[in-house]
């Protein structure tokens, strides 16, 4: 099954394009496997109504296949940047009514669970949601992000909220995310496990969308909205 | 061209999408006004961009299925580009490259006043350049001087302030009207005596551009001065004479520009042209009058798709790296 996913909830743009077999207990194993990101310099905006078409138009060409070679489009859904998931899912659901190819929506909170967890640890995933707080959602540590809903579901939560999230989920809960970085001293506090703020795993990749996809019903595209987790009047009556 | 011209247009808080054929006649045009920005007085751009991506998709199948066609006979995609709210303009910009995307078909970045002026074109008013347009909404006042019909606006005047559509929201506001309050103070104004109160017109300021502000404070200093009681008993005149100077404000820089220009011909759009005496005041100016259907002057996608008659249409992959403006006219 070949899926082409993207991610914009965050600063970065991500692409990716898999072809995936039947792998060992089910999983999906990638036979072909393409990415491109974009991360925008420091203190500039994210270029997502720039560069999402095209890095999915060089990802298809490097895939040497057009629209009709594509099984699934698999787009993340948040939460994170209002704007950002708009950019996505329109997009999105414009390729997908258009190319006919079904389109599935992936957590983006998820996405980057998915590589972090492991070793019998449980994972907090967690993305700056600005004005002081943190978009949030946990697996424990004998949960599988790939498959399984999370223990923690995906929240909005104030800083002090943190540390007492990521111990209830386990002993030295590992903690990812450009939200982890951002509230480091919190978590490291509360006894949570942070990789360096460098660590590929506080980026989100696309590649994880395409996983998890692959195990994943394709929805009807109406039904795929954003994960705002915070109401638009609040944005209103923001003085 | 044979095909059809598929539109989209996002800019403020209506979301909307046509289907025109290639000779500039509506086959669709459908538009669906978000009734939810009332209680804030004003549009709230997360709430009208959440609207946006919500409705857009069952705006676009109802354009499709309205026009009787489906995307196999769209031959060019268009979507507005700017100037506007950009976080609304975003969900149909990029829903407009990406169904072009997927299909390789061109895509045309339209300008939202060209889409404005270019309302006239369409069939079957066929209102052909050169002409004098006045253009008078919520976000937008300005005279232009349409030559031919192509993207590049000869601008004459325009608000200095509010627009004009702005006036007369916040005037409703301040007489206890909902919001957008236009019509609703027309309303009002029709059982009132538009000479009851002076309100000024900027008459003395020289030139085609246009002020609002001033007149917005005068009404709001004329009802503070009647007192509550006052002002509520005296609403309709208060209504009356402030519609008045509006219109007196708009119909001296249109009496000016057509002297300036020599134009006999004059084309109106934005939401403010359904003004009943705003037009009534026009039609008297002896000029030949245009002034589009209702849903053809408020944001509509069928304006935006006769204006991509007239871009310059990028084939794939040239545009898949536009991205939309706030303000400006940023052109291709
Ligand atoms: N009968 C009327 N009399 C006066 N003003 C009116 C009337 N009907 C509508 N309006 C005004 O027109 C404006 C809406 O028009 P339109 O949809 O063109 O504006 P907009 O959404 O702000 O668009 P734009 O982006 O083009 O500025 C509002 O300000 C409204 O109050």
């Amino acid at each position: 099954m070949r899926v082409l996913a993207f991610d914009t909830a965050t600063a970065r743009t991500a692409v990716a394009l898999m072809d995936l077999e039947a792998g060992d207990n089910a999983r999906p194993r990638a036979v072909l496997d393409l990415a491109l990101v974009d991360d925008p310099a420091p203190g500039t905006r994210p270029g997502h109504a720039r560069l999402l078409l095209e890095l999915v138009h060089r990802l298809l060409e490097r895939s040497g296949g057009g629209w009709d070679a594509v099984d699934r489009i698999a787009a993340g859904i948040g939460p994170g940047s209002f704007t950002g998931l708009r950019i996505g899912l329109a997009t999105a659901k414009a390729l997908s009514a258009s190319s006919g190819v079904p389109l599935v929506g992936v957590s983006t909170l998820q996405a980057l669970a998915v590589p972090a967890h492991g070793r019998g640890k449980a994972t907090l995933a967690v993305i700056d949601a600005r004005r002081g707080e943190a978009f949030v959602a946990g697996w424990t540590a004998v949960q599988d992000p790939l498959t399984d809903v999370p223990a923690l579901a995906p929240q909005v939560l104030a800083p002090e909220q943190l540390a007492a999230a990521a111990a209830a989920l386990g002993a030295a809960c590992s903690v990812i995310g450009d939200g982890a970085v951002r509230f480091r001293d919190v978590f490291v506090r509360g006894g949570a496990q942070i990789p360096a703020d460098e660590s590929p795993l506080h980026r989100v990749s696309a590649r994880e969308h395409c996983r998890i996809a692959g195990l994943q019903p394709a929805a009807p595209s109406t039904s795929i909205e954003p994960a705002y987790l915070r109401a638009a009047d609040a944005e209103a009556t923001r003085a | 061209m044979t095909g059809l011209i598929l539109a989209i247009e996002t800019s403020c808080d209506d979301t909307c999408a046509a289907v025109i054929t290639g000779a500039g006649e509506i086959r669709s045009n459908v538009i669906s006004s978000q009734q939810v920005h009332d209680r804030f007085g004003g549009v709230v751009p997360e709430i009208a961009s959440r609207h946006h991506l919500a409705l857009l998709s069952p705006v676009l199948d109802e354009a499709l299925r309205a026009a009787g066609a489906t995307l196999d006979q769209v031959e060019l995609v268009a979507a507005t580009r700017g100037p506007g709210l950009v976080t609304a303009l975003v969900v149909g910009f990029s829903a407009g490259k990406g169904l072009a995307a997927a299909r390789e078909l061109p895509f045309a970045a339209v300008d939202h006043l060209h889409g404005h002026l270019a309302a006239s074109f369409l069939r079957p008013a066929e209102f052909e350049p050169p002409f004098l347009a006045l253009i008078a909404s919520g976000g937008h006042t300005l005279l232009a001087d349409v030559r031919d019909h192509g993207p590049q606006l000869r601008l004459l005047g325009q608000t200095l302030d509010d627009a004009a559509g702005e006036a007369f929201d916040k005037g409703a506001r301040l007489l206890g009207l909902g919001y957008p309050g236009g019509a609703a103070l027309e309303r009002l104004a029709a059982g009132g005596d538009p000479r009851a109160f002076a309100f000024p017109a900027a008459e003395r300021m020289p030139g085609l551009d246009f002020s609002f502000a001033g007149l917005k404070t005068a009404l709001l200093y004329k009802v503070r001065e009647l007192g509550e009681p006052e002002a509520e008993r005296r609403r309709a005149d208060l209504a009356a004479s402030y519609q008045r100077a509006i219109v007196a404000a708009l119909l001296i820089r249109v009496r000016r520009a057509l002297k300036q220009t020599g134009a006999r011909r004059l084309a109106v759009g934005g939401g403010v042209a359904a003004n009943g005496p705003l037009r009534a005041a026009l039609a008297e100016l002896g000029v030949e009058l245009e002034v589009p259907p209702p849903a053809l002057c408020t944001d509509n996608a069928a304006m935006i798709a006769s204006a991509a008659r007239y871009s310059k249409a990028l084939r794939f992959p040239a545009y898949l790296g536009l991205d939309v403006y706030a303000t400006g006219a940023q052109r291709l």
